[in-house]
């Protein structure tokens, strides 16, 4: 057991190395280049000032040596400043992902519960009008754009009912109390919730009907052990192993998949820094944000793989 | 007996071949932390030669490696250690010109008709496979070539269009007989051909293989563990026990005499017609050991009725018994011949 | 030889598996429904130029005369903030979707299968590799990656500064973006089906003759792998649909004028107050269509399950 841990530990910790050097050199891909800017904002900048900068910043030494160099401070967790704040990125990311755990948090176990309840029900009333009706609206979960999803709400609460927020992450000028924080994260938490339920019902559904095909549960069933009782001791908790590991695994995503609700409702969240730095050419910024964010998601594999070892006693690991 | 009629020349001839395979899944850090795997011996220094036109079989419970052999001589698996020839070139090499010419000429029939039949392809295409792979003949030559292999097989020309789930077990097992017939092969290895089938099927198809014998001059190495069938088609017997021959002889001489008490407990459980279920007489009893790990000495002593310290201890090796060179036993006690 | 007399009581040849699976399928109502609502999308796209040509109209001029005029004549649907009739540029943005989906799609199962079928082929150290690269691909924070690759500049990458803005270049650049991230789930399948295959007695039959690994794949791996491979790549079409969209609206897909769902959102999201129709349209097609891709290919899922199919 230590030992499986121990390697996929490392096995994470390779992947990770790797795409931080493939993610290196994809943003050095990107348009524009930040001496060019600096230039272009200061027009004293004359043609040695640009070289001598870059001799400054280390830019004109071979891409793979510059990688070692930002590796190497990386590991020291120095992840440079950011262009657009010219504050350390750790300093800026740190608030932004303590609201995007909220955020994300929060849909989750919203999406976690309406999944289970809707599936469940859809699985026990396997065929039938409920069935249809419950099945139709997980389809329209994953198949609704969550951009659009998130304008049509805005239109319908914020515009034509003003009932809430459209945007923002709080009134500004009023003093920050936790009801109207709290008004502008309702539409943010519904979209992304709607985001999530859809997938989550489809898989709970099909597990638990799954299950209830098993021998075991006919069994009880024939023994006449009482349906209620049933659903919960014998399907239910077979039906949650495969379940659990797809939400966990979500999890991971849903971090820097709240990148669009977050961008959509200008909440300063992780995925809308990872987004606006990507724009701005804040190249420190970008990579800390997404090495952050597949870290979280390697991290949530690796969760996902334990529960799955945990839950299901047939499966030994070596 | 062909055997004892003029030599006729060696098709082919294995010498001292082994056969391993690696167990267990070793990670990357077990293979850092250079854990040892595990290895199974599935055939053991095994020596054996088939003469054109005849039939060996090889006879023995199942994992005793018979298989193996098997797909190690039309070149499946690569021997690690001994050499295959054929026809007196060496096709040990699956990468050598010799074995890639020899694989037109050796050819296989495997046991499951069921699996050994591409779903997707209607019979004609897994008649003409074979003749496409080697090159045999234009399209309109293959076409012609599949319609006499089909009745060649007893199996009307419209079983071409078909595709394979729309025949029965031995009709399926005759398509297989009749992609193997394709290439015009000298020696065809039939692995379990009747094993899966109806008793009723059975005795059609071995007399489907004893006429296709006479009428192509083929050779067959006839994997089994079905003695009855043994008896109707071989020539020559090859017992295996734990990936080793423990005795090779003569059909009639090794059911009517057999020396080794492995061999002795087999043909007694043949089933006779009008002597009830079984002879009475020793059986053998307990498990085939793991090949993994083999036990000392004869392999077999842990079941032998004869079993003494020597058994135990060290490796009998096969011997000819008495004048009959052709019958030999690798038994420290073998029993005595007549 | 009794045996030999063939068997009349099994189906005809013709009638294949793929009979047996279009019977399944048609029983299927979601299914039927998503079919066809998928052909009138198909329909509906790319019959735009008919409809310019019927209706008098340039769906690419801007007449600022006539912005976000009013549904009714000429114009079924009004015109946007730039005068061009939204009716057309919806049927030309599905041309754009529909082709960004089925394109990508194929290219990601062409690739996933191509890796797929060399690991289970091959096995050993190249299955390793190839599977540690795809779980690592599958663990990657899919949309930030997107947006990044979609970042990139083409002339750095060599390209010519003409080619690389042009709308083909912005196509093709979805494609392969997708086609990037996409190709593991096949990848996956086709190594599963490629490894249960290569255990079957008709491939070793094969290799028997000395069959060359391409006929192997070719003639036994491939037509084996067939249905889960379709099944994949109809569920891919409308999760690419969606990238698409949603890289669009970003400003990071297919690039304004060439009408695309995705960007002709973009504009009619600061346009909600004065025109919250512009913002309805391109969305409700998004989601018809992928709706119905996805009602298809859980329908084509459901046929093809071996479960319930002969050997």
């Amino acid at each position: 057991m230590t030992r499986y841990l121990v390697s996929r530990l490392i096995e994470s910790v390779l992947v990770l190395l790797v795409m931080s050097a493939i993610i290196y050199g994809l943003i050095g891909l990107m348009p524009g280049d930040p001496i060019d800017l600096m230039a272009a904002s200061n027009p004293t900048f004359t043609a040695a000032d640009v070289e001598r900068l870059r001799a400054l910043y280390g830019l004109d030494t071979p891409l793979w040596q510059r990688y070692l160099n930002w590796l190497w401070s990386a590991l020291h967790l120095d992840f440079g400043y950011s262009r657009q704040t010219q504050t350390p990125a750790l300093t800026v990311m740190m608030p932004a992902l303590q609201h995007t755990l909220v955020l994300a948090g929060l849909a989750f176990l919203l999406a976690v519960t309406l999944a289970l309840t809707l599936g469940v029900i859809a699985a026990l009333k396997q065929r039938t009008g409920i069935d249809s009706v419950i099945n139709f609206f997980a389809f329209a979960g994953i198949s609704v754009p969550v951009f659009w999803c998130a304008l049509m709400l805005i239109i319908v609460f914020a515009v034509q009912l003003k009932w809430l927020p459209a945007s923002g992450m709080y009134t500004i000028g009023a003093p920050r109390e936790f009801w109207d924080t709290a008004r502008y994260m309702v539409l943010p938490v519904i979209t992304l919730t709607l985001a999530y339920t859809g997938g989550f019902t489809r898989y709970t559904r099909s597990s638990m009907v799954e299950v209830l095909r098993m021998d075991y549960i006919r069994t009880a069933r024939a023994k006449g052990v009482p349906p209620r009782r049933m659903v919960i001791r014998h399907a239910l908790r077979n039906a949650l192993i495969p379940v659990v590991t797809v939400m966990a695994l979500s999890f991971g995503t849903l971090l820097s998949g709240a990148l669009i609700t977050e961008t959509m409702f200008a909440q300063r969240g992780l995925g809308k820094l990872i987004y606006d730095s990507i724009l701005n050419n804040d190249y420190n910024m970008a990579l800390m944000c997404l090495l952050f964010a597949t870290a979280v998601t390697l991290l949530c594999n690796l969760v996902a793989d334990l529960c799955y070892a945990w839950l299901d006693p047939r499966i030994s690991i070596r | 007996m062909p055997l004892d009629a003029a030599p006729t020349a060696t098709l082919l001839s294995a010498t001292g071949l082994s056969i391993t395979f690696d167990m267990g899944v070793g990670g990357l850090l077990a293979r850092l932390t250079g854990a040892k795997r595990q290895q199974l011996r599935a055939v053991n220094a095994v020596d054996l030669t088939i003469a054109s036109g005849e039939t060996l079989a090889l006879v023995g419970e199942s994992g005793c490696g018979k298989t193996t052999l098997g797909r190690a001589v039309v070149g499946l698996y690569r021997p690690t250690a001994g050499t295959i020839s054929w026809q007196g070139t060496d096709i040990t090499d699956l990468a050598s010109p010799a074995r890639k010419s020899s694989r037109r000429e050796i050819q296989m029939i495997f046991q499951d008709p069921y699996g050994s039949l591409n779903p997707r392809l209607p019979v004609s295409e897994v008649l003409k496979e074979p003749l496409r792979i080697h090159g045999i003949g234009n399209a309109a030559e293959q076409d012609a070539r599949a319609r006499t292999l089909i009745q060649q097989v007893g199996l009307p020309v419209d079983a071409l269009n078909r595709y394979p789930h729309q025949f029965s077990g031995g009709q399926r097992q005759r398509i297989a007989i009749a992609r193997a017939l394709g290439p015009m092969p000298k020696l065809i290895v039939a692995d379990e051909p009747l094993s899966a089938l109806d008793v009723s099927i059975q005795s059609q198809i071995l007399n489907l293989m004893a006429d296709l014998r006479t009428q192509h001059q083929l050779s067959y190495l006839l994997i089994s563990h079905d003695l009855g069938a043994v008896n109707h088609l071989a020539d020559r017997v090859a017992v295996m026990y734990l990936g080793r021959i423990v005795e090779i002889g003569p059909r009639d001489d090794l059911f009517s005499r057999p020396a080794h008490p492995y061999t002795q407990a087999l043909v007694e459980a043949i089933p006779r017609v009008g002597q009830g279920k079984r002879r009475r007489g020793r059986s053998i009893s307990g498990d085939v050991p793991s090949p993994i790990n083999p036990p000392t000495g004869c392999a077999f002593h842990p079941r032998c009725p004869k079993a003494q310290d020597i058994c135990k201890s060290d490796l009998p090796a096969l011997t000819a018994l008495g004048d009959l060179s052709h019958h030999a036993a690798a038994c420290h006690f073998p029993e005595r011949q007549p | 030889m009794t045996d030999a007399v063939l068997d009349s009581s099994v189906p005809d040849a013709g009638r294949s598996v793929w009979a047996l699976r279009w019977q399944r399928l048609r029983g299927n109502r979601p299914a039927m429904a998503g079919l066809l609502v998928l052909v009138l999308l198909v329909a509906f796209s790319f019959s735009a130029p008919l409809w310019e040509w019927v209706l008098g109209i340039d769906s690419l001029r801007a007449d600022l005369f006539n912005r976000f005029a009013e549904p009714g004549g000429k114009h079924l649907l009004g015109t946007d903030e730039a005068g061009r009739d939204v009716l057309i540029r919806l049927m030309y943005g599905g041309q754009v979707s529909l082709m960004v989906g089925l394109t990508a799609a194929v290219s990601a199962a062409a690739l996933g299968t191509l890796i797929g079928i060399t690991a289970g082929y091959y096995g050993g150290m190249v299955d390793k590799v190839l599977m540690r690269i795809t779980d690592g691909v599958i663990a990657l924070p899919l949309l930030p990656l997107l947006i990044v690759f979609a970042a990139i500049d083409l002339r750095k990458l060599g390209f010519g500064g003409d080619f690389a803005v042009t709308p083909d270049a912005a196509f093709w650049r979805i494609v392969v973006i997708i086609t990037i991230v996409q190709w593991t789930t096949v990848a996956r399948l086709v190594r599963a089906s490629t490894l249960a295959v290569l255990q079957r007695e008709y491939v070793m039959a094969a290799q028997v003759q000395g069959a060359p690994a391409r006929h192997i794949m070719l003639v036994h791996i491939l037509p084996n792998a067939i249905s889960p491979i379709i099944v994949a790549c109809t569920l891919a079409m409308g999760q690419i649909i969606l990238f698409e969209s949603v890289l669009s609206f970003l400003g990071l897909g297919i690039q304004p004028p060439t009408a695309s769902w995705g960007n002709m959102l973009t504009n009619a999201q600061e346009m909600i107050q004065q025109a919250p129709a512009l913002a309805f349209y391109p969305g409700i097609l998004i989601f018809v269509t992928v709706i119905a891709v996805n009602f298809f290919g859980d329908g084509l899922q459901e046929a093809f399950d071996p479960r319930s199919e002969p050997r």
